[in-house]
């Protein structure tokens, strides 16, 4: 029940407690595995983690899913190396080292941590449900554990964020209006339609080409099948026509407001669109930890040059995860004309300043 | 004030100032000078914990005071030093203070509006780095937003809150509350000589001394 109420509300922040969890009975070699203190991701974080003994660190991420928060300077290194002095985790195991969740890597400077603290930091994969067999493995990420998707799972999921407050207030509004039994008709019209966003998504042309025809014509399809419902149900006037329409539209113009900050598929519909991630293979060492951190498959390890290189770069959502934690600062954004934002920047703003980088006197 | 619509200015950090300015009615300058005035003297030593755009620090620096404004957001620390080259301005967050200062190398540890921001846990550790870090004698000055006293304005105070509180979890999708138990927490951290003050019903500015 407190699950599918997070589900429903899941673009507010909803703060879990923050500190050191016991799953299962953890001893003092047991592994420290840290998360943010979103609650529908500790609880996912424990569920995954059922039947293991570990540590879970929870550190403070204002209520906000590792990845978002990461992204917007609510999660970093700061808040890791404040959980590690105030959970009390020093006194729980004897060796220092701990887990990062690989999302948290645009933040979270691994190097950070331990210089702060001391402590080791290695980083997890990209979803809870793969540390079982990221544990099993000695604490090793398998390519495909480092890719995140978009299945139809998290796609609902995304879905019904929207439908969970879009369906009940726009219920309220029309109610009054067109009468319940139309209201209702108008809410299933913009359900589908939401539904039908997330559900075809994978198929929608709407990373590359703008989104306004697909949205169009998903808001006329829902409309098309609302119009049908009141058919049937014999309310087909012109004015429940109109406000069926009407709800279609306003439902469709909302949901798109955030589609890209709704899925790990498309890069942040806040930052200019005019830029890449540069490689500068002089500098790079091979350390590879830009290719443990890429969530998109977007670079390589080179073994015989002993170097990374871009393998796919139309995969890249320009997260900046592999910027922020190269050692040797061998990656870096460029705009199309030329001006680069080096790694500090990236570091110390993360990408929520990015558009007043580009022509701040600073970079 | 409230808290919760803080969230959307410190997004913003060049906005900050001038929201906080219209959230406290104008107040907020007075709070800033009280501060400087309880622990500045030329030659202190002061660290002004969770400094934002570095208003506390600048009144103390301007009292000829030794300031260090820590924060951990470099947006807002990069407001403060466009304002002022007299305090020297660190990125670290609260419970790194201890990687910075050594024991009893400090006059003075101010913060305001900052520990409402932290967890329970980490109030507590802050409250015991700032005692330790103190010299004898030494002076804490917290300042932040609590609920009234009474309880009709508490009430007033919460029905004023819910709306801005709501939209603010829509437009930034962050939330703040206000701090609780400020001078027993104080007190319990082992600060003596615990005085209050109250510029308005949901704002505190607590003094305490480290005891010799």
């Amino acid at each position: 029940m407190i699950s599918l109420f997070d589900t429903l509300l899941r673009m507010l922040p909803h703060r879990a407690p923050t500190g050191v969890v016991a799953i299962g009975r953890p001893n003092r070699s047991s592994p420290v595995l840290v998360t943010g203190n979103y609650t529908l991701t500790v609880q996912r974080v424990r569920r995954a983690l059922a039947g293991r003994d570990v540590w879970l660190l929870v550190a403070d991420s204002r209520g906000i899913n590792v990845w978002c928060a990461s992204g917007g300077g609510h999660l970093t290194h700061h808040d890791v190396i404040s959980a590690i002095r105030t959970s009390g985790v020093r006194d729980r195991v004897d060796h220092r080292h701990l887990v990062l969740p690989q999302l948290c890597a645009t933040g979270v400077e691994r190097s950070r941590i331990e210089e702060a603290t001391g402590w080791t930091a290695s980083w997890g994969p990209a979803s809870a449900d793969d540390i079982p067999a990221f544990l099993d493995r000695g604490g090793h990420t398998a390519r495909r554990e480092r890719a995140v998707g978009f299945p139809l799972v998290d796609r609902v999921e995304m879905a019904a964020m929207w439908i969970g407050p879009l369906v009940p207030i726009m219920w309220l509004i029309w109610w009054p209006i067109t009468g319940a039994r139309a209201a209702t008709i108008d809410a299933v019209g913009v359900a589908v339609a939401v539904l039908a966003l997330y559900g075809f998504f994978p198929w929608l042309p709407l990373r590359r080409a703008r989104g306004v025809p697909v949205y169009a014509a998903i808001s006329v399809a829902a409309f098309g099948l609302g119009a049908a419902l009141l058919v049937v149900a014999g309310l087909a006037h012109t004015a429940t026509m109109l406000w069926l329409g009407a709800a279609c539209v306003v439902a469709m113009g909302i949901a798109s407001i955030d589609v890209a900050g709704s899925t790990p598929l498309m890069t942040s519909s806040v930052n200019p669109s005019d830029f890449e991630v540069e490689l500068l293979p002089d500098r790079c060492t091979g350390t590879a930890e830009c290719v443990l951190v890429c969530p998109r498959e977007v670079l390589v390890m080179d073994g015989r040059a002993h170097k990374v290189r871009i393998a796919e770069p139309d995969n890249c959502i320009l997260c900046a995860a592999c910027i922020v934690q190269c050692p040797e600062d061998a990656l870096r954004f460029r705009f199309d004309d030329g001006r680069v934002v080096e790694p500090d920047a990236i570091r110390r703003t993360r990408m929520n300043l990015l558009g007043k980088r580009k022509t701040s006197p600073t970079i | 004030m409230t808290y919760a619509f803080m969230r959307r200015l410190e997004s913003t950090p060049s906005r900050y100032d001038r929201g906080i300015e219209l959230l406290s009615g104008g107040r907020i300058g007075s709070v800033y000078d009280r501060m400087a005035e309880l622990v500045a003297r030329p030659g202190a030593d002061v660290l002004d914990i969770g400094c934002g755009t570095g208003n506390v620090s600048i009144a103390c620096a301007a009292r000829g005071a030794n300031v260090t404004g820590a924060d951990r957001d470099a947006g807002m620390l990069e407001v403060a030093a466009s304002k002022s080259t007299a305090v020297q301005w660190l990125e670290v967050d609260a419970t790194e203070i201890e990687d910075h200062f050594g024991p009893e190398s400090l006059d003075a540890v101010v913060s305001c509006l900052a520990l409402s921001e932290m967890s329970p846990q980490v109030q507590r550790y802050v409250l015991s780095m700032s005692l330790s870090r103190l010299r004898p004698e030494g002076k804490l000055v917290v300042a932040d937003e609590v609920a009234p006293e009474h309880a009709g304005q508490r009430a007033w105070y919460r029905v004023r809150r819910a709306p801005v509180a709501a939209l603010t979890w829509v437009l930034t999708q962050t939330g703040t509350r206000p701090v609780k138990d400020l001078a027993p927490d104080i007190a319990t951290a082992g600060f003596t000589q615990i005085e209050t003050e109250r510029p308005w019903p949901s704002f505190l500015i607590v003094s305490a001394v480290k005891p010799s």
